[in-house]
């Protein structure tokens, strides 16, 4: 307006200045003036960006821990199976074993044969133990690595001679009172030669059940009336079982591929993005929740105060402040108090992480972006929340400071 | 006399909560430069309507208000705030100090909106408590001060920006005699250093003090 121009020439008198650093001063000010009551009043603030930081730094905490257990073991195995119940005649020759061998990432594979459950004996007269018998060829047991505490493992020597030796699980070897290597088992009605005893193994866990015995003499057993099972087991190196996954089929069976299937271990990054992903989903919904009910309470705390502020403002008024200024200096005051309480919730977070992967012996694993989104997300709320409070101090008049 | 520097032609202000009352009646008034003024009378009567028109704190419903000769009606809510906050100080019987804050960094308040930069409010900050002889308790926060320190502070607070008129609305209602006589002393310096100085009060004596008398009954106002 240019009369207002010429008037303020005339009185000689300046415009109201708007400063962003007074601004901000002032909020913080009235901010410190009661530090408690604020702190109370940014709570659901603190414990939304807390619950946002800490369910995001748990997650991908354990979502790196997933990814290691994968890469180490899980990670290097497939096995290949019939799609029906026997599958091609033939799909697990020697031949076609021997041109899955050549695959680039595979380190060993072989065949195996699961036989039900048969009666295990020390002596011909002994108490039975009823285990699986588990057929494998040298190259299903280098697959499979056995730990082996006590003798050797066979090898294809027995494999070819169908020479009978079995390999033991220790808690087994315990049960039937085998203490060394050498000695006769009775499997079935025939005896068999303790040539090792393990107490784990790198792949298939089930192994730690079954008393292990060359593919020749299981597939006799089988014979015999048993049913089987039949699989290929295969050891890649890291990070080569999906693509050995997809070639294995065609190496096995070129004839008919579909006709075998494999089964790889899902790929740990895509396995980790799908755990995180999980979590990361609720975690989103949960902290919302409490931006929002933080954000209610600052909104109710600031309407609220504004009754206790109106001298306050009142004389902020009188004193040359616009409207304008009352209406951003509030805005700001919750924007600073969502941000402070952002920030104590970020920190808050990264404690709860870092506390529950020290107590687990984790490696902690916290999101740069994750704390600045909280943070960030927390002020925005504030920002939020002091329009309406703001708006209805805008209209408090000057002449309110002057009330006794 | 002087050219006036406040003058009101006709001015009345109606207030209407459904039904309108006139508080204070079409009046005609001029004040000087340097005038040292009191505006009693009961309460109720009128005499805070009438601070808050001369201080721009309200507009008249009727009639012509002019600063230095400016007309003040078609001013914009910008301006009439500058001329509060640069040309106007005011004091308040209840202080209105925000506690939190150091005696000084109340007196930088009432600079807050002005022209002037932080350091340059430190320094007029510091000058106008000094004046108050409160240089001593600059740090201190109101709740530990009496009531007449808050009050010299508050006085601290409207004249370091240099003002050219200064209004008190009751400046020593909630304080001792003692602490009365000390801010009227203070007072009469400012108006001594040519300050225009506008009391309102409701106590006789105190108005007695003014060098030009006026009084506000059922919202007419006339000279004693």
């Amino acid at each position: 307006m240019s009369n207002d121009r010429q008037a303020r020439a005339l009185l000689g008198i300046e415009p109201p200045r708007f400063r962003l650093r007074d601004t901000v001063r002032e909020s913080s000010l009235s901010m410190w003036r009661h530090p408690g009551r604020s702190l109370l009043t940014a709570v659901g603030t603190v414990l939304g960006a807390a619950a946002f930081v800490a369910t995001l730094g748990i997650s991908s905490t354990m979502g790196q821990l997933v990814s290691e257990s994968f890469d180490v073991r899980r990670a290097t195995e497939v096995r290949v199976v019939a799609t029906d119940a026997d599958g091609p005649a033939g799909w697990q020759s020697p031949e076609r074993l021997r041109a899955l061998r050549d695959l680039n990432g595979v380190t060993a594979a072989g065949r195996r044969l699961v036989v039900g459950e048969t009666p295990v004996r020390r002596t011909m007269g002994g108490e039975p133990e009823s285990v699986k018998i588990l057929g494998a060829d040298g190259g299903a047991l280098a697959a499979m690595e056995p730990r082996v505490v006590s003798g050797r493992l066979y090898d294809d020597f027995h494999e070819r001679r169908a020479s009978p030796v079995a390999l033991l699980p220790l808690p087994l070897a315990e049960r039937l009172d085998i203490t060394r290597t050498g000695v006769a088992v009775f499997i079935g009605d025939r005896a068999y030669t303790v040539i090792g005893i393990f107490d784990d193994v790198a792949r298939r866990p089930e192994a730690l059940l079954s008393v292990v015995i060359p593919t020749s003499l299981a597939t006799e057993m089988v014979g015999e009336g048993g049913e089987g099972e039949q699989d290929v087991l295969i050891a890649t190196v890291p990070g080569a079982a999906q693509l050995i996954g997809r070639q294995a089929p065609l190496a096995l069976w070129p004839e008919e591929p579909s006709a075998v299937r494999s089964i790889a271990p899902p790929d740990p990054r895509t396995l980790r993005r799908e755990v995180e992903g999980n979590v990361t989903r609720s975690s989103l919904w949960v902290s919302l929740i409490a931006l929002i009910i933080g954000g209610i309470s600052i909104a109710n705390a600031a309407v609220a105060g504004i009754g206790a502020r109106v001298p306050e403002i009142g004389l902020r008024r009188a004193i040359g402040g616009r409207p304008a200024h009352i209406f951003l200096q509030l805005l700001s005051e919750t924007t600073v108090l969502g941000a402070v309480g952002g920030l104590v919730g970020v920190m808050l977070g990264a404690c709860v992480t870092s506390l529950t992967a020290l107590f687990n012996g984790w490696t902690p694993v916290l999101d740069w972006r994750a704390a600045l989104l909280a943070a960030a997300g927390s002020a925005a709320c504030g920002l939020l929340a002091g329009l309406w409070p703001a708006a209805r101090a805008m209209r408090i008049t000057p002449v309110a400071a002057l009330q006794r | 006399m002087t050219d006036p520097v406040l003058s009101l032609t006709g001015v009345s202000r109606t207030y209407n909560d459904g039904h309108p009352v006139m508080a204070l009646r079409p009046t005609d008034l001029g004040l000087a430069q340097g005038d040292h003024v009191t505006i009693s009378g009961p309460s109720g009567a009128g005499k805070s309507t009438l601070l808050n028109i001369l201080g721009l704190l309200d507009a008249p419903t009727e009639g012509s208000y002019r600063i230095n000769g400016v007309e003040t009606r078609t001013l914009g809510e910008a301006t009439r705030g500058a001329v509060r906050g640069q040309i106007f100080g005011f004091v308040f019987q209840a202080f209105h100090l925000l506690a939190g804050r150091s005696a000084l960094e109340n007196v930088e308040l009432g600079m807050l909106y002005g022209p002037h930069s932080p350091r340059r409010r430190r320094q007029l900050a510091r000058t106008a408590l000094e004046r108050m002889r409160l240089g001593h308790r600059a740090h201190a926060d109101p709740r530990q001060l009496s009531g007449g320190e808050k009050q010299r502070v508050a006085v601290a607070r409207a004249i370091a920006c240099e003002p050219r008129v200064l209004f008190c609305d009751e400046p020593t209602g909630n304080l001792d005699s003692e602490n009365t006589a000390g801010v009227l002393d203070l007072l009469d310096e400012l108006h001594r250093d040519g300050l225009t100085v506008v009391v309102v009060t409701h106590d006789h004596e105190i108005a007695a003090r003014g060098r030009r008398r006026l009084r506000v009954v059922d919202g007419v106002v006339s000279a004693w």
